[in-house]
């Protein structure tokens, strides 16, 4: 039991030593990254190496003889998960989210310490010392009080009230409902029965299973297959439209998608919502390709009216590209993220 | 420690050695005595193994080669509408290094330690201002050097990395040597000396990179333009950490290969380069207090703040930048990209950001907007167009691999039009529920149409109504006779424009034509900036996203008082909570 206390003790200690450090940059804010995709479950691990490295630390503590109030402990916990939330999470989460998960945290603090009647009592204990004021400490900590709190609430009364020019929070309408055919250059494609033209095997038949064995592998990097190389001279089919599909979007695309299909592209940093990112598994691997071929053809000009707010910059490709170039980035992109598109069965 | 440095010693005594040797055969390596200040002798890394290099190819065909190319000579599909174009690794010529002019950078497959490994480093950060992205997060640290590997030894074709006859690596001793103070004196010893050292010829009087912007070319005939010091973290070697002055002291000393920027080892002391660097550092871009603008980490540049405010003053709008009341005025960074949504495309924007102030009165509102543009344009005749014609046949250049016409390669050859600037509001505003704007580009139609102003370099100042993207403009002469242009000066490679125009009345305006401003509303606002000098006309223009436009009401009453009244209250009710817990207390004991 000792051991593993002060194994979570330890753990505990270095791993808040570490978030001190890189709060406050005395180590590079970049030691521990928050990995796009997996970000929750890295927050969640995270959280519990607290939970557990204080439990540790307070078991120690309270072996030492030298234990922190019940009373302290809980309102410790809170305050350092309102400056976990706060500091630790990039990008930086509204307040009104942090403000609910504030709230769900501090009743779930309210659990731990009112588990059982003595608890409760050793937590109200300190509360109930001040109101008392039975020794010169505890009458001289319920002066100040008295004189503090008014103060405190009145100036953040007062910093509430002043005029603030904060940006207003925009909504967006992330995947608007698709039509249900488009028209590009003359012709109309019903999004539930095309098909991307180019997904076919060196053999030039339409097929889904090849495709999907030649994309790029999940994992870090995403690299390509060792053997599926679309660059090789000889490759056919998927992968030589794969290639051709790539030309395009690196003299067309990448300029807000980015070289990694990431929306992080050379002019990226100038618009606002940032361009969409490919390799988040919100956007194009929860699509069909006709969806994809219909937003890429009509661009945010092409927006229905629930896609709002409509700031979008995204060009109507069909005045750039081709029916077949279309089809052909489209490819390249779910080959680049390893993704396989949605289909209808 | 100790033990690597006695080591280190012995190399350079052995490296020392090696150079008595070869002076014998009357070769051109330096001797020991010649190395500049701050650098010492260095010794090539052994090569990588034939297993990394094989797994670089790999990475390389995955991520790299659409710009770099198949051969590594930087012409991949991407690299024609790219400016900077992408590196030729074929010559061996790699910018950002620690090693002297001309050197091979500091590459070691097995070693990726800061400052010890250059080429590792620049995959790692990228190099901002330029397309190359920071490779952190997404290769992992492995698959970087794999790539590197690859890259070293097959794609550099001219250079070998190994070789010992043909290479020497003179290398800078950043890690060993301490920055000095910043202090006023440094800053102006620094300012002389990059006038002394003519810096200034190139960079600039004000460092804005207007000096010498349209005759410079790089190893391979290409256009580049010298850095503008006031965006530091825009410079090539700024590695994610753009206030850094060490990074410039590097820069300086080692010079960029395959560019004009030479190095300044032999004729600048370690003190003289730490105080140009210092200067240089103090030029870029700071707050109101002077500390350094926070860093967006995503995207490597100024963090941005949509709201661009606007105080109110009394009396006449002061046209005097001095003026306290612009001094005061928040200054907003607003970052600018390229049209690329419409023909013809802007694919190299040379603006890539504006600053702008606001303050208004009962009866104007004025913008002033400064950029940095490294040339004044000014179209010469009269300009093929009428002002409000929107579909202007301007070149988008072909982009084909190799071939004459292709963008990065005709940078300069341009025909001239005007530099200008354009603030696009929406008209009736108030009608469209948030969040919905009007359509980004020009205004979505005749029912919400939005209200441009727009400068030109040729002094003209117009007010535009815009109905689409492709619908010519149309022009609001009843509304340009309310306006007035009150700054308009380009100097040394900055615009400084000021624009007023009224607030918005029913009186005397068109409330289906004119943005009416009001205070304490949030009014969206977008940016567009032309370079005369970069072809720019018509929707050929750099373009910011939606901001908002915000006047800052004056402080009501009511902000004084309520906290008040709440302290008071909170007074009463600890006073109520004490003499129940008194009261009660009582009760039990008696």
């Amino acid at each position: 039991m000792k051991a593993l206390m002060s194994l979570g003790a330890l753990i505990g200690v270095a791993g808040l030593l570490l978030l001190g450090g890189m709060t406050f940059d005395i180590v590079p804010s970049t030691t521990i990254r928050l990995v796009e995709g997996y970000m929750p479950m890295q927050l969640l691990f995270e959280v519990g190496c607290y939970v557990m490295g204080f439990a540790g630390l307070s078991y120690i503590l309270n072996a030492m003889g030298i234990g922190i109030p019940r009373f302290w402990q809980g309102i410790g916990f809170w305050a350092f998960f309102l400056l976990y939330l706060k500091y630790r999470v990039y990008p930086p989460i509204p307040f009104s989210v942090r403000a609910m998960y504030g709230t769900v945290s501090l009743v779930a603090v309210f659990m731990w310490v009112s588990a059982n009647e003595e608890d409760w009592n050793k937590f109200k204990q300190p509360i109930m010392n001040v109101l008392d004021a039975q020794t010169g400490m505890n009458k001289l900590l319920r002066y100040a009080y008295l004189v503090i709190l008014p103060i405190l609430i009145g100036g953040f009364s007062y910093n509430a009230m002043m005029p603030k020019s904060e940006e207003p929070i925009e909504l967006r309408t992330v995947h608007p409902a698709p039509p249900a055919s488009t028209k590009v250059h003359g012709k109309t494609y019903t999004l539930q029965t095309s098909q991307n033209p180019y997904r076919v095997n060196p053999e030039g038949k339409y097929d889904q299973e090849y495709t999907n064995a030649n994309i790029v592998e999940q994992g870090m990097g995403r690299l390509m297959k060792p053997n599926a190389n679309p660059w090789d001279e000889n490759s056919q089919g998927y992968l030589k439209y794969v290639r051709e599909g790539g030309e395009i979007f690196f003299q067309n695309c990448h300029f807000c998608h980015g070289d990694n299909l990431n929306g992080r592209g050379l002019h990226a940093f100038a618009f606002n919502p940032i361009p969409a990112n490919f390799t988040d598994p919100g956007t194009i691997a929860q699509l069909q390709e006709t969806f994809i071929f219909w937003r890429v053809s009509k661009g945010g000009i092409g927006l229905p009216n629930e896609g709002f707010p409509w700031a979008s910059v995204m060009p109507p490709w069909e005045q750039h590209l081709t029916v077949d170039e279309i089809w052909k980035v489209i490819l390249f992109e779910y080959w680049h993220t390893g993704y396989y598109p949605r289909t209808w069965d | 420690m100790m033990e690597r440095t006695t080591q280190k010693a012995g190399f350079l005594t052995a490296a020392a050695f090696g150079v008595l040797l070869g002076a014998g055969f009357g070769s051109m390596v330096a001797s020991a005595q010649d190395v500049p200040e701050g650098f010492k002798k260095g010794d090539l890394a052994p090569p990588p193994s034939a297993e990394m290099i094989e797994a670089g190819k790999r990475v390389y065909f995955t991520k790299c080669v659409w710009c770099h190319g198949v051969d590594g000579a930087g012409e991949g599909p991407g690299a024609d509408r790219l400016w900077p174009r992408p590196r030729n690794f074929n010559q061996g010529t790699f910018k950002i290094r620690h090693t002297a002019s001309g050197e091979l950078p500091l590459f070691d497959a097995k070693k990726p330690t800061e400052g010890q490994n250059d080429l590792f480093e620049t995959v790692t950060h990228g190099l901002p201002g330029s397309a190359m992205p920071p490779w952190e997060g997404i290769l992992t640290e492995e698959q970087r050097l794999q790539v590197l590997s690859f890259v070293t030894t097959e794609l550099v074709k001219d250079r070998q990395f190994t070789d010992k006859e043909t290479e020497t690596q003179t290398v800078l001793k950043l890690g060993e040597l301490q920055p000095k103070q910043a202090t006023e004196e440094s800053i102006k010893r620094g300012s002389e000396l990059v006038v002394e050292k003519k810096c200034v010829e190139c960079h600039g009087m004000e460092g804005r990179g207007d000096g010498n912007a349209f005759n410079l070319k790089d190893d391979w005939g290409f256009s580049i333009q010298p850095a503008d010091w006031h965006k530091c973290w825009n410079f090539r070697g700024s590695r994610q950490d753009p206030y850094n002055v060490r990074n410039i002291f590097r820069t300086f000393s080692t010079g960029i290969n395959g560019t004009p920027m030479p190095s300044f080892a032999d004729n600048t002391s370690v003190d003289e380069r730490w105080d140009i660097a210092n200067f240089v550092n103090s030029l870029c871009e700071r707050d109101a207090l002077g500390n350094p603008l926070p860093i967006d980490p995503l995207t490597d540049k100024p963090k941005i703040n949509f709201v661009i405010p606007s105080d109110p003053v009394e009396g006449e709008i002061p046209t005097d930048l001095e003026n306290e009341a612009w001094q005061k005025a928040p200054k907003r960074y607003v970052a600018m990209g390229g049209q690329i949504t419409h023909k013809p495309r802007n694919f190299v924007n040379r603006i890539d950001d504006i600053w702008v102030r606001s303050l208004y009165n009962d009866q104007h509102i004025v913008y002033l907007v400064e950029w940095d543009d490294r040339t004044k344009s000014v179209a010469e005749g009269k300009l093929p167009w009428a002002p409000t014609e929107v579909n202007i046949d301007v070149k988008e250049q072909d982009p084909k691999t190799g071939e004459e016409g292709s963008i990065a390669a005709h940078q300069n050859n341009y025909t001239v039009y005007n530099d200008a600037i354009a603030i696009q509001t929406a008209v009736k505003w108030k009608e469209l529920p948030a969040p919905i704007k009007p359509r980004y580009l020009f205004g979505t139609n005749e029912q919400f149409p939005v209200d441009i102003v727009k400068w030109e370099a040729d002094g003209s100042l117009h007010a535009f109504l815009g109905t689409g993207w492709d619908q010519d403009f149309q022009q609001r002469y009843d509304y340009e006779e309310n306006m007035k242009l009150l700054k308009a000066e380009w100097k040394n490679g900055r615009w400084y424009v000021m624009i007023q125009r009224p607030v918005g009345n029913k009186e005397d305006q068109d409330y289906d034509e004119d943005t009416f401003f009001e205070v304490g509303q949030y009014i969206p606002t977008v940016f567009f900036a032309w370079d005369g000098h970069n072809g720019d006309a018509g929707r050929k223009m750099a373009v910011s996203a939606f901001y908002y436009t915000f006047m800052n009401p004056p402080i009501p009453q009511e902000t004084y008082i309520y906290p008040v009244v709440i302290a008071v209250g909170v007074v009463l009710l600890e006073g109520w909570v004490l003499t129940r817990r008194a009261n009660k207390k009582k009760g039990k004991t008696l």
